[in-house]
């Protein structure tokens, strides 16, 4: 039986602009097995937001698929994402998937008390018995560590910016969804309130056996919380890999950099350091490696044909041509 | 204060954007237009004071471009003649609320604590009492004997509406770097308002005026067709009062009589403010449309 | 306990104190404005009964003070006193012209028909207004958005007295559809009041083009405002969320989109009432619309002070009223208003 719940098959999505047509996900290929946290991290720009909203087909309206399938396989069957209509969409989303986006400050109506909004989920999808409902929901909110009396009549200004992430989260579970996305679900909070967020998010990753994919930029989150990690730059992704095959054999010098540019507690000042340059311009892409003005191991192939992934050990793969040498420590 | 960047900034480059928005440019157009009309043309074509009985109410022919009115007198010669003194006072009175606007805002908005309250507790006074009763009562006690007086009235009840909103301005633009500068190196109040942060919101301003203006010709216009300003010689506001008052309104044969000068005010009105719609969207890049 | 504590909340009392503290100021100045300004029509009132009448300085005293609810002969601060305790009684002295009518009686005659046709303009404007403006906003750049967009823009620039002669030339003159001269007045002489269907029909009939002045002339204003609300409340993230959780479009378009949109546009809608109040003194002069508008231009020509004094401050008194209750509106429908003093 096929383990994969989520399959991405060569998946490019562009934005219209006025400069020309923006290729932020270029011919992108991943699996989300049953289970597994899996973290795509990447600049802004990289295109892993894209990736992350085009599974549940909330692109802006100048965003579109141009090719690929999203697959998924649940209920016993296998569907195409990338092909659903807006009913069949309406359907699916929060249901089989749910996403939390970054930052949930405004990701609450203002005028409706968040019991309203709960309701209006769970109506959403046929769900229409309110004592049900608020159990469910008083439960989750528990779950998460609120007061579920006092959260659920508030307004979502009544809340902090911590709660409100916390509802957000406790909301996107009220479906039992088999698919939980995460985009930058830290950023913009407080580091107390971090730390708060990424326990929760362990608790929920063990005891309720969901896959999950976190979106983010923040190296050490997926340090915490996943068990595969992809790195993504230029809308490809350019290294896949177990998250011990990420952080201790890195092979890819972006994911290199990523790595480099954390800073640790005992480093000092003159040892900062960070990727030199800035993302490449998504409208007119060079041929040859994405990567090859930033690059401290680029030679002269790099320029010629973007590399493609390579499985080097099983289970990681790297898109480089030098990843031997990186290997080897030169 | 770099005065030929300044100029370059205010006349050259928006010309240049203006151009690229299409109702911006036909506005802009159109108003130059009728300015143009109102102030050079009165000296190529004269007002037509002569009575012809005979010609009562004619329809536009090639002699009368727009006919003739109730004593037979060309029409298009009338509203020629008829901007320039409503376009005038209209200028003066935009230009007394805006200075008065600016310098109250401004300052309220940089002094902040007492003096804010009260200047904007006079302004939220003002703003309540509507305006036009306002003028048209004091137009009953104030002999109104020259247009002068008539820009004043108008110009010192319009400004509580741009204080506001000079006021929010100037409050974002406070807290900005170059003028922590100023204040530390102690240049004194009123010298950081005038030299520091108005040049800045001269494009601001410049909208600010011509809202103003087009506010002040509907006080203007108002009070002419009621009546309540009896010293003018000609202008549009005064046709459209005329017609009403001798009850040309009711009859079929005068409508180039009073359509001309509607249709020239509204004009004036909507070029001004589309003008100045995309004049916002130049100085506000936010707001451009299409980008 | 709550209720009474939700009274005496920040934000109601703000508005009332302020609403009060409004119209009293506007009533001092009234007073001031009539007694002292140089040429002030008290003094020529009883120059005219003196020179006209051959009345004796203290009987046109006496009878100027009875007009002008003015007691002459004590100290200005009394006379001040003394017109602010009539205002509260409601006595606001008597017309000129129309010796032996109190000035209050007029008021109850004219008033009611501004506000039913200014009220039912603004509901009618709004409503339309708020509807176009989404649909603009949904089908943004499409020939929908453009041609309203466009049509609003002309509509909201042109003064709308003038727009109420255009009407009236164009509907009555011109096309013939209405019957002008017929039209004058708020009814029909000779139809009785109440609640039966000819005399709504008839009221309805008469506040037409009134209505309809009002209408065309701020219903563009509305449109524009709602669309780039809309525009604006489109871009939030909880739209976004709000469909990524799979509710209805119906749902979000009212909901989510439209409550919120609307809460920007109350600001405005109270300052139109004030504007619309105040254009009424020129549009019921040109329809001849027997409202508080039109006793105010006619007070005015004829120099009848004490109605213009009345009427005015009626005006404002009415402006600020309908400011009041459109902020309770807001407060309700916008949670982050503090109402209670928490």
């Amino acid at each position: 039986m096929d383990n994969r719940i989520l399959s991405i098959e060569n998946l490019s999505i562009e934005y219209s602009n006025i400069r020309g047509k923006v290729k932020a996900v270029r011919n992108v290929r991943l699996d989300l097995y049953k289970g597994e946290s899996l973290a795509v991290i990447g600049e802004s720009g990289s295109g892993k937001t894209t990736l992350g909203t085009a599974i549940i087909r909330l692109l802006p309206s100048s965003g579109y698929i141009k090719e690929g399938k999203i697959i998924y396989r649940g209920n016993e069957k296998e569907y195409n994402i990338a092909q659903f209509n807006e009913s069949e969409l309406r359907q699916f989303r929060w249901k089989e998937i749910a996403m939390v986006f970054q930052s949930a400050l405004n990701s609450f109506n203002p005028v409706l008390k968040i019991w309203d909004q709960v309701l209006d989920t769970a109506k959403a999808h046929g769900l229409n018995n309110k004592s049900i409902v608020r159990e469910k929901a008083m439960d989750l909110l528990r779950f998460v560590q609120l007061d579920p009396e006092r959260v659920i009549n508030s307004y979502p200004h009544e809340l902090s910016g911590g709660m409100r992430q916390r509802v957000l989260i406790a909301l996107s579970l009220i479906l039992e969804p088999k698919i939980l996305i995460l985009d930058e679900p830290t950023t913009a909070l407080d580091i107390l309130t971090q730390r708060n967020i990424i326990e929760l998010l362990r608790i929920i990753k063990k005891d309720m056996g969901l896959s999950m994919i976190f979106i983010s930029h923040d190296l050490s989150l997926a340090a915490e919380l996943a068990d595969r990690v992809a790195t993504m730059y230029a809308g490809a992704i350019v290294e896949l890999g177990s998250v011990n095959d990420i952080f201790y054999h890195p092979r890819h010098p972006y994911t290199l950099g990523l790595i480099k540019a954390v800073p640790t507690v005992s480093s000092s000042f003159r040892e900062l350091y960070s990727i030199p340059g800035s993302p490449p311009d998504l409208i007119n892409l060079t041929p040859g490696c994405k990567f090859y003005p930033r690059c401290e191991y680029r030679t002269k192939g790099c320029e010629e044909a973007e590399p493609t992934l390579v499985e080097i050990t099983p289970g990681h793969f790297v898109a480089c041509l030098r990843e031997g040498d990186i290997a080897d420590g030169r | 204060m770099n005065w030929k960047h300044l100029l370059k900034s205010i006349f050259i480059e928006p010309l240049i954007l203006i151009s690229r928005d299409r109702a911006g440019l036909i506005g802009f157009i159109i108003l130059l237009s009728i300015l143009l009309m109102s102030f050079i043309g009165p000296y190529f074509i004269k007002l037509d004071t002569i009575v012809k009985l005979d010609q009562i109410y004619q329809f536009p022919s090639r002699a009368h471009i727009l006919g003739t009115d109730n004593q037979g007198r060309d029409i298009f010669s009338q509203i020629v003649n008829g901007g320039k003194d409503v376009i005038v006072v209209a200028f003066l009175a935009g230009l007394i609320s805006t200075l008065i606007a600016v310098s109250l805002g401004a300052l309220s908005a940089y002094a902040g604590g007492f003096t804010d309250t009260v200047i904007m507790f006079i302004t939220e006074i003002i703003l309540t009492i509507p305006q036009f009763p306002l003028l048209a009562v004091l137009s009953a006690f104030i002999r109104l004997t020259n247009p002068t007086m008539l820009a004043l009235i108008i110009g010192f009840l319009g400004w509580p509406a741009l204080a506001r909103a000079i006021r929010a301005q100037v409050l974002s633009i406070r807290e900005r770097d170059y003028i922590e500068a100023a204040r530390v190196l102690d240049l004194g109040r009123w010298h950081i308002i005038f030299s520091e942060i108005l040049p800045n919101m001269l494009s601001y301003i410049v909208i600010s005026l011509i809202m103003a203006m087009t506010g002040a010709v509907y006080s203007q216009v108002g009070l002419i067709i009621l009546g309540l300003v009896p010293f003018y010689g000609h202008n549009w506001g005064l046709m459209i009062q005329l017609a009403w008052t001798r009850g040309a309104i009711f009859y079929k044969g005068s409508i180039f009589y009073i359509l001309s000068p509607i249709i020239a005010i509204a004009l004036f009105q909507w070029s001004a403010v589309t003008f100045t719609r995309s004049l916002e969207g130049i100085f506000n890049p936010r707001l451009r449309i299409g980008e | 306990m709550i209720r009474v504590k939700r009274l005496f909340s920040n934000y109601i009392f703000t508005r009332i104190v302020r609403a009060i503290l409004t119209i009293f100021i506007v009533a001092t100045l009234t007073f001031f404005i009539v007694r002292l300004m140089p040429g002030n029509p008290v003094e020529i009132y009883i120059g005219q009964l003196i020179s006209q009448y051959g009345m004796s300085f203290q009987d046109a005293k006496n009878q100027a003070a009875a007009l002008f609810s003015i007691n002459l002969d004590a100290p200005l601060y009394e006379q001040y006193l003394y017109y602010m305790r009539n205002l509260l009684r409601g006595d606001f002295g008597m017309s000129f012209l129309s010796q032996g009518t109190p000035v209050s009686t007029m008021i109850t005659a004219y008033l009611p028909w501004t506000i039913f046709s200014v009220g039912i303009s603004i509901l009618i404007s709004f409503s339309l207004g708020i509807i176009l403006g989404m649909i603009a906003a949904y089908r943004r750049g499409g020939v929908f958005d453009h041609i309203i967009s466009t049509i609003a823009a002309i509509l909201s620039a042109i003064p709308n007295y003038l727009i109420g002669i255009l009407l009236l030339i164009i509907i009555g003159v011109q096309l013939g559809l209405i019957p002008v001269s017929a039209m004058r007045g708020t009814v029909s002489p000779g139809v009785t009041p109440g609640f039966n269907l000819e005399f709504i029909k008839d009221i309805f009939s008469h506040a037409l083009l009134p209505i309809l002045t009002y209408v065309v002339s701020t219903v563009g204003g509305w449109t524009l405002s709602m669309k780039s609300s809309t525009l604006n409340t489109l871009g939030e993230d909880y739209v976004t969320v709000a469909k990524a959780r799979g509710l209805s479009e119906m749902r979000i378009t009212f909901s989510y989109v439209g409550r919120n949109a609307l809460l920007p546009l109350f600001t405005s809608l109270t300052m139109q009432m004030g504007f619309l109040m105040g254009g009424s003194a020129l549009i019921e002069s040109i329809f001849v619309y027997k409202g508080i508008g039109w006793a105010l231009g006619a007070s005015i020509a004829q120099r009848d002070y004490p109605v213009m004094q009345a009427v005015f401050l009626i005006i404002t008194i009415a402006v600020i009223v309908a400011n009041f209750i459109a902020d309770l509106f807001y407060s309700k429908l916008d949670p982050r208003i503090k109402v209670g003093g928490e």
